[in-house]
C-alpha cells in the first residue's frame, strides 16, 4: 500500500515537473524569438539594459498601470535604463515577430541586447525592478 | 469588440477554486481515491448549477474573512468562467466514471487534464474554458454572446482597469 502511494506520488511529481518544464519552454521560446528579432526594432538598442514595451493607443491598463510603472522605473534608474515603447497597432509585424499576443507585453533586454525576461500582461513596478537588477 | 456591461468578478475566488481542484485531484491520484475525484466532479457540478465557483465557499467563508487571501476584483464576464467550470465538471465526471469502471488510464488522464488546465489558469492567467466560450461566440453559437474585455486576449485574465 505504502509503496503504491510512493510510486503514485513519484508519478505525480514527474507529471508536475513536465508541466512546469513545458511552461518554461514556452517562455524560452518567446525569449528566443525576441532575441532573433532585435534588429526589427524601430530604434537601435543602446548599450544598456532596455525594456521593450508593446502597447496600443486603446489599451486602458497600459495607460493607467503599465506606463506609470515604467515611467517611475525610468525616473528611478535614470540613464541606467532605456525604454522603447512600440505601438503594436502601428507595427503589427514587429509585434507578431516578437510573439506578442496581448498588450501590455514587456521584454527586458540586457546591455548586449539579449532578451532575458518576458512579462505578458501588466507587471508591477516591484517585479520590473527585481528583473532589471539581475540584468 | 462591441460595447457591453462587464461585472465585478473576484478572481481570488476563482483562484481558490482552481487551487483546491488541483490539490484534491493530485491527492486523489496519489492515494488512488476515485471517490475524491468524484467529490470534486460533484462540487464543480453544483457550482455550475448555482453559477459560482464550486469551492468558492472556502474563499468567502474562510480565507477572505481572516485576511489570508485578498480580493482581486476585476471587470470581467462571469459567464465564460461558469462555462469553464462546466467543461471541467464534464471532464471530471467522465474521468470519475471511467475510474469506477476500472478504466484507470482514461480516468486519471482526464483528471490530470483538469489539473493542467486549472494550473494554467491559476498560475498562467489563461482560462482555456473561457477561450472556448469566446470561440463559440465567434461561431455565433446560441447562448454565447459575451465579448472579451477590451485589450484582453480571449481567455486571458483581464488587467486591472480594463473597460468594456
Amino acid at each position: 500500500m505504502n509503496s503504491e502511494i510512493l510510486l503514485r506520488f513519484g508519478f505525480a511529481v514527474v507529471i508536475i515537473f513536465f508541466g512546469v518544464g513545458a511552461y518554461w519552454l514556452i517562455n524560452q521560446y518567446l525569449l528566443t524569438r525576441a532575441r532573433a528579432s532585435v534588429n526589427m526594432l524601430p530604434a537601435p538598442l543602446p548599450k544598456k539594459p532596455t525594456i521593450v514595451y508593446f502597447t496600443t493607443p486603446d489599451c486602458a491598463p497600459c495607460k493607467t498601470v503599465q506606463r506609470p510603472a515604467l515611467q517611475k522605473l525610468a525616473d528611478l534608474l535614470g540613464e541606467k535604463l532605456h525604454v522603447i515603447e512600440i505601438d503594436a497597432s502601428e507595427h503589427p509585424d514587429v509585434a507578431r515577430t516578437w510573439g506578442v499576443m496581448s498588450v501590455p507585453t514587456t521584454f527586458l533586454l540586457d546591455e548586449k541586447g539579449t532578451a532575458k525576461y518576458v512579462n505578458n500582461g501588466v507587471v508591477r513596478l516591484e517585479k520590473l525592478m527585481e528583473q532589471v537588477k539581475t540584468l | 469588440m462591441t460595447s457591453q456591461t462587464l461585472q465585478k468578478v473576484d478572481h481570488s475566488a476563482l483562484k481558490t477554486n482552481q487551487l483546491i481542484i488541483i490539490s484534491l485531484n493530485i491527492l486523489a491520484f496519489v492515494l488512488n481515491l476515485p471517490i475524491l475525484a468524484a467529490v470534486v466532479a460533484l462540487t464543480m457540478g453544483l457550482g455550475s448549477l448555482v453559477g459560482k465557483p464550486g469551492f468558492g465557499v472556502v474563499y468567502t467563508r474562510l480565507l477572505k474573512p481572516r485576511g489570508w487571501m485578498k480580493s482581486d476584483v476585476l471587470d470581467d464576464n462571469p459567464e465564460p468562467h461558469r462555462f469553464a467550470q462546466f467543461v471541467g465538471f464534464l471532464f471530471m465526471t467522465v474521468g470519475s466514471a471511467a475510474l469506477f469502471l476500472g478504466l484507470a488510464l482514461l480516468g486519471w488522464t482526464l483528471v490530470w487534464i483538469v489539473v493542467a488546465l486549472a494550473a494554467l489558469n491559476a498560475f498562467g492567467g489563461f482560462c482555456v474554458g473561457c477561450a472556448m466560450y469566446y470561440w463559440l461566440v465567434q461561431l455565433k453559437v446560441p447562448g454565447f454572446v459575451k465579448q472579451p474585455p477590451a485589450n484582453t486576449f480571449p481567455g486571458m485574465k483581464p488587467k486591472a482597469g480594463a473597460v468594456a
